[in-house]
């Protein structure tokens, strides 16, 4: 049995490691092994804390840890199934990246390390501090911690050119989200004079009635704010710049955790602090837009990218719009329909957890990449397989996850998702034509993974000759491969997944309201055989489709063996011709020209304001021109006056000194009081 | 005995109405004897016993083929031919899209583990057909997954057959038809192959066994498209009793080969930005099929 002290004693424990790795930051490796360690031991605590509140049910301290009285805001820590989800995730993505970084970190050799392991370690603190409040007060004040650590993350790299600019955007961006959020706050606040999250249900369910324009406001306001911390279009146009500019491991970091944090934000706000209402079913569809307006956009722009880490950028825009899409889609339909609220909320949820694993991992693998070869664009380096295999075959699980490939766990949420989009047509046709799109990008997310897997992984090995021909060191192949079994295991037994994600939806709608699991997803372990309204919907058995396939494969390869062919080496066919293979090597960005064109401009660049400089101001501070500057004329014009007496005739120079000896006197005896 | 009934059509069929579409469509319009019908069988066994070349690193280039078979298979296996389908308990049209997704994948793999340049060329050119035409089918099969309230296949045809025909099953057959030429990769769509511009793009390595694998599984294909059309949107004949289900299938099945194999062989190759100009409006006639099921035509 366990409670919440042992995630207090978590938090410590982090906030413990951060002053550590601050003082000891000079030995390089021994501060990697002191953070890993302190994140290991704190996500046990973490799994524990969560796993319980997923199996049991919540767990909550048992007295708050400070109060502000003056705000009506106890500081107490509560896990409920809604939280645990994402803490287990962020558990799991702790360790993974904070293994990752220890000899990753090493590339950035002229950086100090005091400015990375603190950081990342209470940034993930910040996160797990944000899962377990249930008060608005502490939710934003982690959730700016939150903010604040991983801003100092993304300019880490600051002699990069890039750095700079995108922390710049990243910092007003968020912030600009936080001021959103406060006001709404404010707003809520003086309606009850308390910031629990329960209070903040009663306040905006008296404002339905008496201002409805108000609610409005509000729900507009903190879809902003979980926007722009999603990466969710229009508002996430800062994280191109942001994510690839941090370091990977912190990169992945931060898609792992933090960017599924806007997806956290907008379920537990619109099902905790919002009363059933129709708020819920407009807002509901206006988020699934945006979400889809995300997924054409950002995985479109994504097909366009030669920057490995951009790319994945883009797709976590994408994916993220997928997650808002069937929570959008669940929230609107929570009024009319249970049975396809539930699931399509659960298929959010899942789509969550799957890309909280394979994005990071992909970021991981584009790390490991960039740490063998040195280099982000794919046009320098390619072919990796040849000499980093485990890092490939993860790389190949993680991108053909990402592109829902059956058998793998991307596939089973995308499923759910495409099925909730279909039937909750039936009740709003205008999801059928999001689910559409969701499906097109599906295919266009699998081939620019294609792309990313061709040009970065299999094919010919293609980098320039100094890099070192080896697998990348194990402390970063573990992380990766960790992460690559959770990604095929939750794919072949979804079911046991679902179950429990069921549990964390039906916790956070009112009792009762959810179909029961069986109800809904049949009673097999094995088959998700979907039915709603008791008729069977669509059906999805991993294993003995696999099993099938498997057997088909078999078929394939006997057919393969039956003329008993031999197999020779050959060099590649050039049509008769020799070149050398840089020669012949086909660019990354000619690749899909032509479907690029259709869509070159579809990405805005948005022109970001260049500060008009206060010129007045500037003025003020130079100190050069207003003092400097002038005595330095007055002072040239005295001297070029005297220079002029300077003839060079030793007549003059007589005279001068007569005339001066005759001024001498002439003073002296004047100051003598004579004359 | 429905796992071997599919299978076998795949497997068999396929092949069979190349031959017949070679010698009594394309001879006759070019005025010459043409090959004997059995003809692709000879090629596929000769294949299969040739020299197998490799010219890129392995793993990847050696599985593909398999791969892309195996998941035309697996797709064979999901698809109504006349009966329900085998594992049709199992998966639903999603799956079954996302494996002849994963049958394009293989393709793709081949094309840009072998790194020549015109294998590149010809795997960038499926990928962008695949975007291009794939969403058709998506749409269609949604189209009638509206109409009978269940995205299993099995259900769609026996519910299209049940209700009869519709304005929007009838504007989604055609959207579909439209659409046929290109994911069976004839002409005027076989830009990814285009032998005469790119020597057969993502093949353009390969020979013996893994060449084999990768025309039986085309051939396989034709025979699955065709049965998604025919038995889920003209599903006349889904209602007979055994033996004149399968019969009626078949007869569908063979007029819709005979029919793309006219129109192959009747048109020039287009452009791939031809190509997408047209997929474009065929999507557009699709949806047009999808918002006459939504609201209820």
């Amino acid at each position: 049995m366990v409670d919440a002290d042992l995630l207090i004693a978590a938090l410590v424990l982090l906030v413990a490691g951060a002053i550590i790795t601050t003082v000891i930051a000079r030995y390089r490796r021994l501060c990697g092994y002191v953070a890993f360690v302190t994140a290991l031991i704190a996500a046990i605590w973490v799994t524990m804390v969560a796993w319980q509140a997923l199996t049991v049910g919540p767990v909550q301290a048992r007295v708050p840890l400070l109060t502000i009285t003056e705000l009506g805001s106890p500081l107490l820590f509560v896990v409920d199934q809604l939280s645990a989800v994402f803490l287990l995730i962020t558990a799991l993505i702790m360790v993974c990246t904070t293994l990752f970084s220890m000899r990753y970190i090493l590339i950035y050799e002229r950086y100090s390390l005091a400015r990375y392991y603190p950081l990342l370690l209470l940034f993930f603190g910040s996160v797990i501090s944000v899962l377990s409040v249930h008060n608005m007060l502490f939710f934003l004040h982690f959730w700016e911690f939150m903010t604040l650590t991983s801003y100092v993350l993304v300019v880490f790299h600051w002699v990069n050119p890039d750095s700079g600019p995108a922390g710049l955007r990243y910092f007003i961006a968020t912030h600009v989200a936080m001021v959103c959020m406060l006001i709404a706050t404010i707003i809520v606040y003086r309606q009850v004079g308390s910031l629990e999250f329960a209070a903040v249900r009663e306040a905006i369910a008296e404002l339905t009635v008496t201002s409805p324009a108000t609610v409005h406001l509000i729900l507009a306001l903190f879809v902003v704010g979980f926007a722009t911390k999603a990466g969710i279009l229009p508002f996430g146009f800062w994280m191109p710049d942001a994510y690839p500019a941090a370091p990977t491991a912190a990169s992945a970091a931060f898609v792992g955790t933090m960017c599924k944090l806007g997806v956290y934000g907008i379920v537990r706000f619109f099902t905790t602090c919002l009363p059933l209402s129709h708020f819920v079913t407009t807002w509901g569809i206006i988020i699934a837009v945006l979400g889809t307006i995300s997924i054409f956009i950002g995985t479109i722009t994504a097909l366009q990218q030669t920057d490995s880490k951009r790319l994945l950028t883009f797709h976590a825009i994408g994916q993220t719009g997928y997650m808002w899409l069937a929570v959008g889609l669940g929230l609107a339909l929570l009024r009319i329909s249970p049975a396809v609220a539930t699931l399509a909320l659960l298929a959010g949820l899942f789509h969550t957890v799957n890309n909280a694993l394979f994005k990071p991992l992909l970021f991981l693998n584009a790390g490991a990449a960039l740490y063998r070869t040195g280099t982000r664009d794919m046009d320098k380096a390619g072919g990796l397989m040849a000499i980093m295999p485990v890092t490939a075959v993860t790389a190949i699980i993680a991108s053909l996850a990402i592109a829902g490939i059956p058998g793998l766990n991307g596939f089973v949420s995308k499923w759910l998702i495409f099925q909730s989009t279909v039937v909750g047509g039936f009740e709003l046709p205008v999801f059928v034509f999001l689910g559409i799109v969701a499906i097109f990008i599906s295919a266009v997310t699998l081939a620019s993974f294609l792309k990313f897997l061709g040009m970065l992984f299999v094919g010919r090995l293609h980098v320039s000759p100094e890099v070192e021909r080896r697998e990348v060191p194990l402390t970063m192949v573990i992380p990766q491969v960790t992460i690559a079994i959770f990604c095929v295991l939750f794919g072949v037994l979804p079911i046991l997944v679902m179950r429990h994600l069921y549990t964390a939806v039906s916790a956070i709608l009112p009792s009762g309201y959810s179909p029961a699991f069986a109800s809904l997803f049949g009673t097999s372990p094995l088959t998700v055989n979907l039915s709603l309204s008791g008729a069977p919907a669509g059906a999805w058995g991993p294993i003995v489709i696999l099993v099938a396939f498997a057997g088909c494969l078999a078929l394939a390869y006997l057919i393969f063996r039956m003329g008993g062919a031999r197999t020779r080496e050959v060099p590649m066919w050039l049509c008769g011709e020799e070149h050398d293979f840089a020669e012949v090597r086909y660019p990354v960005h000619s690749f899909l020209l032509t479907f690029n064109r259709y869509f070159a401009k579809i990405y805005p660049s948005i022109p970001f304001a260049q500060l008009a400089r206060p010129t007045a101001v500037l003025k003020l501070l130079d100190i050069d021109r207003w003092v400097y500057d002038p005595m330095f004329r007055a002072l040239r014009w005295i001297m070029r006056g005297m220079s002029a007496s300077h003839t060079g005739l030793p007549q003059f120079y007589m005279l001068w000194m007569i005339v001066g000896a005759a001024l001498a006197v002439i003073v002296l005896f004047s100051m003598a009081g004579g004359l | 005995m429905t796992f071997a009934i599919n299978i076998g059509l795949a497997l068999l069929l396929g092949p069979l109405l190349a031959g017949v579409v070679r010698k009594m469509i394309r001879a006759r319009v070019h005025s010459r004897q043409g090959p004997p019908i059995v003809q692709p069988f000879y090629d596929l066994f000769k294949l299969l016993g040739k020299e197998d070349l490799e010219s890129g690193p392995g793993l990847v280039l050696r599985y593909a083929p398999m791969v892309a078979f195996a998941a035309i298979l697996a797709a064979a296996l999901l698809t109504p031919m006349g009966l329900r389908p085998p594992l049709g308990g199992y998966g639903d049209m999603i799956v079954f899209t996302y494996f002849i997704t994963i049958a394009v994948v293989g393709v793709i793999m081949t094309g840009l583990t072998s790194a020549s340049p015109y294998s590149m060329l010809g795997a960038g050119r499926e990928i962008m057909m695949h975007l291009i035409v794939e969403p058709v089918l998506i749409i269609c099969l949604v189209t009638a997954a509206i109409k009978c309230g269940s995205l299993l296949m099995w259900d769609m045809a026996a519910s299209n057959y049940v209700n009869g025909p519709s304005i929007s099953m009838v504007v989604a057959a055609v959207a579909l038809f439209l659409a046929l030429q290109a994911q069976i990769g004839k002409l005027p769509f076989d830009i990814p192959e285009a032998e005469t511009e790119i020597m057969g793009g993502p093949f353009i390595e390969l020979s013996g066994p893994k060449l084999a694998l990768f025309q039986w599984a085309f051939f396989a294909r034709q025979i699955v498209y065709a049965s998604v059309l025919a038995a889920i949107f003209i599903p006349w004949g889904t209602g007979f009793a055994l033996p004149w289900n399968i019969a009626a299938h078949l007869l569908k099945v063979i007029v819709i080969i005979l029919l793309v194999g006219l129109i192959d062989v009747v048109n020039p190759r287009l452009r791939i930005d031809q190509a997408m100009t047209y997929f474009f409006g065929v999507i557009f006639v699709a949806l047009v099929g999808m918002g006459f099921a939504l609201i209820g035509a």
